[in-house]
């Protein structure tokens, strides 16, 4: 018993590390998709910080008090037009909350070049859910 | 826009930030009570901020889980869908509830993580032998830096790990919190899924979850700039210096303290619930 035991372990720490590597091989075919999904999460929070910061500059220097509520979406590109702050600052906003939108379609598009169609049409009904909730955004 | 008011909101969020940082729950869990509890902000305001600052916070914090592959797409697309419909059920209900539902349901919350806090549980997942079933495909590997090891998982219970996705998600719309508070304890308890990779695939979930949160708070008004704005930069410096900190003090030492702020906020909103103010709160 004490034997086997013995013998066992190993056995089963050499089937894990098999396994492992399996899973390893599997998680490293998906390196595209990480990669996609890093650059837009990387620099949709830049170009959202850029888009903060720049709506925080312009408000200084015109002086411009911010409303206690965001505009409503389709009033949002018109304020930008027109160089209110409070225009930018709400884009940045927008920015920031479509930033992991937009990497549910990166990563669905990566599952589907990957040949991953299950997965891909997963990642599809994930931003069919979050287009409700935009949806109800746009009908304010 | 008014500096002082602007400053002191960055700093209350940068100070939940740091907190959250530390004990892996996000600045939300602290971002909430604080507005609410010392600044007598209205708490469908606080969520709808809170909200938007959680995908921020993800936003920043999943680029680096994914590249160090702690993040496993697959089981966070599935769990997704049942987080993301929870979350949008729960905020379409958060926008007209009571505000006393609100503060019941978050002082059970913070309550609830506080008791888990103390009582911190992990499961160890051994590795799975070659050919192991997985009919979904979630299996996966990630380097652990800390041992220096590939390690390897397959995921079971997904059907129940989804239910529990759809009350994390209901807490997290009507909350505004990313709900990694629940998914991750879930992940790695229930799904035998190690906990960085909960944590790596949690904090990649919660920034989706919130955006449904979020975008339902603005479709009724309830995103402020004023309160936003200040939010974002205090979140961000904050987290920057709570993962600092993290590596210099072990949080696990600080449980007890932590644990002590979560019960007391808690309680806090369970009180306010009932119309009682302790003193110091607006």
């Amino acid at each position: 018993m004490s034997e086997n035991h013995l013998t066992d372990e190993p056995a089963a720490a050499r089937a894990g590390a098999a396994g492992t590597a399996e899973l390893a091989a599997r998680t490293e075919r998906l390196e595209s998709l990480y990669d996609a999904a890093v650059k837009t999460l990387f620099w949709g929070f830049r170009l959202g910080a850029a888009l903060l910061a720049l709506g925080i500059v312009v408000a200084l220097v015109k002086g411009e008090p911010l409303g206690h509520e965001a505009d409503p979406i389709p009033d949002v590109i018109a304020m930008v037009r027109a160089g209110y702050a409070s225009g930018i600052i709400d884009l940045a906003i927008l920015w920031f909350m479509l930033t992991p939108v937009v990497t549910v379609i990166v990563v669905a598009a990566s599952f589907w070049r990957l040949g991953d169609r299950r997965y891909a049409l997963l990642s599809l009904i994930v931003l069919a859910i979050l287009g409700a909730s935009i949806a109800l955004a746009l009908n304010r | 826009m008014d500096i002082v008011y602007s400053l002191e909101i960055g700093a209350v969020a940068a100070v939940a930030a740091i907190l959250g940082s530390m004990l892996g729950l996000g600045g939300g869990v602290f971002l909430v009570p604080i507005l609410t509890l010392f600044f007598g902000i209205d708490p469908k305001f606080a969520v709808g901020a809170s909200a938007v600052v959680v995908v921020t916070n993800s936003v920043v914090g999943s680029t680096n889980h994914l590249r160090i592959r702690f993040t496993n797409p697959r089981l966070a697309m599935l769990l997704q869908i049942a987080t993301a419909a929870g979350a949008i059920a729960g905020a379409l209900y958060g926008v007209l509830a009571d505000p006393r539902v609100i503060y019941i349901v978050f002082g059970a919350v913070l309550v609830y993580a506080a008791v888990s806090m103390v009582v911190r549980s992990e499961r160890r997942v051994t590795a799975p032998p070659p050919g192991a079933p997985d009919t979904l495909r979630l299996g996966a590997a990630f380097r652990d830096p800390a041992i220096r090891e590939e390690v390897g998982y397959i995921p079971i219970n997904v059907g129940w790990g989804m239910g529990v996705g759809v009350g994390a998600g209901v807490i997290s719309g009507m909350l505004g919190v990313g709900g990694g508070v629940v998914m991750v304890p879930a992940m790695n308890l229930l799904m035998r899924v190690p906990v960085k990779a909960a944590v790596g695939t949690s904090t990649f979930m919660v920034g989706m979850t919130s955006v449904a949160t979020a975008f339902v708070f603005y479709s009724r008004g309830f995103i402020d700039p004023t309160l936003v704005v200040p939010a974002i930069v205090g979140v961000f410096v904050g987290g920057q210096i709570g993962s600092r900190l993290t590596r210099r003090i072990k949080a696990q030492r600080l449980a007890l303290l932590f644990a002590l702020i979560l019960l007391y906020l808690g309680l806090s909103l369970l009180l306010r619930a009932f119309g009682v103010e302790m003193p110091g709160q607006a």
